[in-house]
């Protein structure tokens, strides 16, 4: 087997291993909310502020921006046959992907200074 | 092979298998999380600006059409969560019988109407 042909893997397994990561953190956010005395701005802020959760959120966006990525572009592949149309839908998916992934950097960047 | 091949695609008679209905739904609750990506961003960036902008989201979240938008998205990530690990058990060879993969995609509708239910009830009581 050519190295190239891991080539065609390498989606398959970041599909896969940012699926487990975002599934460790839904359990964990849940149980956050759940175990939260109460949803106010102080408590919540202080929990995005907390360095552990801005960290843990900042993977997760970015395990979510790949995974939708992978997931839109198969999407996409199986059903626009159209190459210009095709090219033209995948380019509107990375803008909204990078906007929002640089959107969240940002917040979580101000939540850090801030 | 000649062209004049019948192609019959009309998509409300093809009759799906369960675990199809799973894996199909699987890509249309994606697509439409996707779609919901820049709103949720909006409404986290709104929600650690201010105190009052904290209170702004809760209204926005509040409104009658937005809590229908809600339980929409919440059940799509209850799906797509459900059928999510079911396939990633699959690619680990867990539950690859025929009989155990139906049960498997059962187990899924069953795990989401849970889910959804237990979060209609939190939001109520």
């Amino acid at each position: 087997m050519s190295l190239y042909v891991l080539e065609g893997l390498r989606p398959w397994v970041i599909q896969r291993v940012s699926a487990v990561y975002i599934v460790l953190f839904i359990l964990y956010a849940t149980y956050c909310f759940f175990s939260a005395d109460n949803i106010a701005f102080e408590p919540w802020k202080n929990w995005f502020y907390n360095p552990f959760n801005t960290t843990v959120v900042g993977i997760f966006v970015l395990a979510l921006l790949f995974h939708a990525w992978i997931g839109m572009r198969d999407v996409v592949l199986d059903y626009v046959h159209n190459i210009m149309l095709r090219i033209f839908i995948l380019a509107m998916l990375v803008g909204v992907l990078i906007g929002s992934g640089l959107w969240v950097f940002r917040i979580l960047l101000l939540s850090v200074v801030g | 092979m000649s062209d004049k091949r019948p192609v019959y695609l009309n998509l409300l008679k093809i009759r799906l298998p369960l675990a199809g209905i799973v894996s199909f739904a699987h890509r249309i609750t994606g697509v439409m999380l996707f779609l919901a990506l820049p709103f949720v961003v909006y409404l986290l960036d709104l929600s650690v600006e201010s105190e009052q902008s904290f209170d702004e989201v809760q209204q926005i979240l509040g409104q009658p059409a937005v809590v229908l938008v809600l339980v929409v998205l919440l059940w799509s990530i209850a799906h797509h969560f459900f059928a999510g690990i079911r396939f990633l058990l699959i690619d680990a060879e867990v539950g690859i019988e025929k009989t155990q993969a139906r049960s498997g995609a059962w187990l899924v509708l069953l795990a989401e109407a849970v889910t959804i239910l237990l979060i209609v009830y939190g939001v109520l009581v």
